[in-house]
């Protein structure tokens, strides 16, 4: 078939852009959830010092299209500040899309927290563990059952948000199809970019789900 | 020399006054049990001797040592936190809904406080707890997880962690209100046994058989005060105030 092959022949380019979504999805999401972890800490924090300013920190990525995240950090703090500027546009993404999932994992984490019994607390106390050793040994180990749903949802959801890379000029999955699509007259490209995008959802679907399993063997 | 001593401890949840002027004194190896009506401030006392409530005012010794000092509403620092931590340590608490920690076995559930906070190796922790879960009757179970466990399995897991820490007292609140009748009596068990090793005990507990059977006190109390106390003998058979004889009748 004439259309077959013509796909085939897309297809290095395409994966070639899955590439680059890929890593920027995972790397994104993978620091987003540690530098979450601390902002939900913080956030749940007594001390004003340490609660106002992730409170705002996560106000402010979350109240902003990431698509002027990511235009701002790659073209606007240079005009403010040169010494701001970050020459590789594959690093400005990076941190735009680290920055923005670490604001919204961060209220799943604090949620996830906050569900955990207030037993698990008394007891950690009662045996004499400090804040800091309750946290480690017991509510964050139980909190990650929890977040999987959450996390999963969310990596999801930025596999497809990085198709917005485009405009600072990097070439992900959706930028380099529609670059076929118009160059060549043609919408059949999309065909393969979406079956591509729907292997990696369904993927990462199949490991967030045997994650969640393993587990859930205590609960 | 008493063991735990309260001076005037009295807690207030905002306008609420939940404990007026507690006092009392245990001696060491004393079985303390505590009834009466719900409300009376019962487990609020009992979780205010280890912390787990912050007292409003009065004086909590531990071996008449000053443990806790609290003037309207804060606390008056006076010890160490080390010190402090010392004297916590020689509470150990069993909760009514047992609280262990679901992710971690049974062994693990009584290893993990020696090693985290008292520095103990892995190998002499593993030793401890595998003693421990024998004298408790699980040690086929240490392997396993809590959910696996029987309300009455998982109590006496939570008994034997409490123990791990080696503590001088043990606190139990409500430690069989949420068993089924048929695995009370094996938590009981349990307890009688230490009891005759001399362990000192406050137990809040609305079983009054075994109150009969092992305290050497029985303390009513009611609206947030102690009322009356006396020997097993003494207040199940000659209750002095009202609140008490009407409390007993409709509980024995």
């Amino acid at each position: 078939m004439e259309s077959l092959q013509k796909i085939l022949v897309w297809l290095p380019q395409l994966l070639n852009g899955t590439k680059t979504t890929i890593i920027i999805t995972v790397l994104s999401v993978a620091v987003g959830l540690v530098l979450s972890l601390f902002l939900a800490l913080g956030k749940m924090s007594k001390n004003p010092l340490i609660n106002k300013p992730c409170s705002a920190y996560i106000f402010f990525f979350r109240g902003t299209p990431l698509l002027m995240q990511i235009y701002f950090i790659y073209f606007g703090l240079p005009q403010f500040n040169p010494a701001l500027t970050i020459k590789s546009a594959f690093m400005a993404a990076m941190i735009a899309y680290t920055l923005n999932t670490a604001a919204y994992l961060a209220e799943n984490i604090r949620a996830g927290i906050q569900s955990i019994d207030k037993g698990q607390y008394e007891a950690a106390k009662a045996l004499g563990m400090t804040y800091g050793q309750t946290m480690k040994l017991i509510i964050i180990p139980q909190t990650i059952r929890r977040l999987i749903p959450p996390v999963g949802n969310e990596f999801i959801m930025v596999l497809k948000d990085v198709s917005l890379v485009a405009i600072i000029g990097l070439s992900d999955l959706t930028k380099v199809t529609r670059a076929i699509s118009s160059s060549q007259a043609t919408a059949l490209v999309y065909i393969p970019a979406m079956i591509i995008y729907l292997i990696i959802t369904a993927l990462f679907t199949f490991i967030f789900n045997k994650m969640e399993k393993k587990y859930s063997v205590y609960e | 020399m008493s063991i735990i001593r309260t001076e005037n401890l009295c807690k207030s949840f905002g306008d609420l006054e939940v404990l007026k002027n507690v006092n009392l004194t245990v001696d060491p190896g004393e079985v303390i049990v505590i009834i009466g009506p719900s409300g009376a401030g019962k487990s609020t006392f009992l979780r205010s001797l280890n912390t787990l409530e912050t007292i409003t005012s009065g004086k909590i010794f531990i071996d008449d040592e000053l443990f806790c000092h609290a003037e309207n509403g804060r606390i008056v620092d006076s010890m160490s936190p080390d010190r402090h931590k010392a004297l916590l340590l020689e509470m150990g608490m069993v909760f009514q809904r047992f609280n262990l920690f679901p992710h971690k076995t049974v062994k693990e559930n009584v290893m993990i406080a020696p090693i985290n906070v008292k520095g103990i190796s892995k190998e002499e922790a593993e030793k401890k707890a595998l003693e421990l879960l024998e004298k408790v009757g699980l040690s086929e179970k240490a392997d396993v997880f809590p959910n696996r466990l029987s309300g009455g399995q998982q109590q006496r897991v939570a008994i034997a962690r409490a123990l791990a820490m080696e503590p001088k007292i043990m606190l139990f609140d409500e430690p069989t209100s949420a068993l089924d009748p048929e695995l009370v009596g094996e938590v009981l068990n349990v307890m009688k046994d230490l009891a005759k090793q001399g362990m000192t005990m406050l137990c809040v507990t609305h079983e009054m058989g075994f109150a009969r059977e092992v305290a050497d006190r029985v303390v009513f109390m009611a609206d947030g005060v102690i009322l009356e106390e006396g020997t097993p003998e003494e207040m199940f058979s000659h209750p002095k105030t009202e609140k008490a004889k009407q409390f007993l009748s409709s509980v024995l």
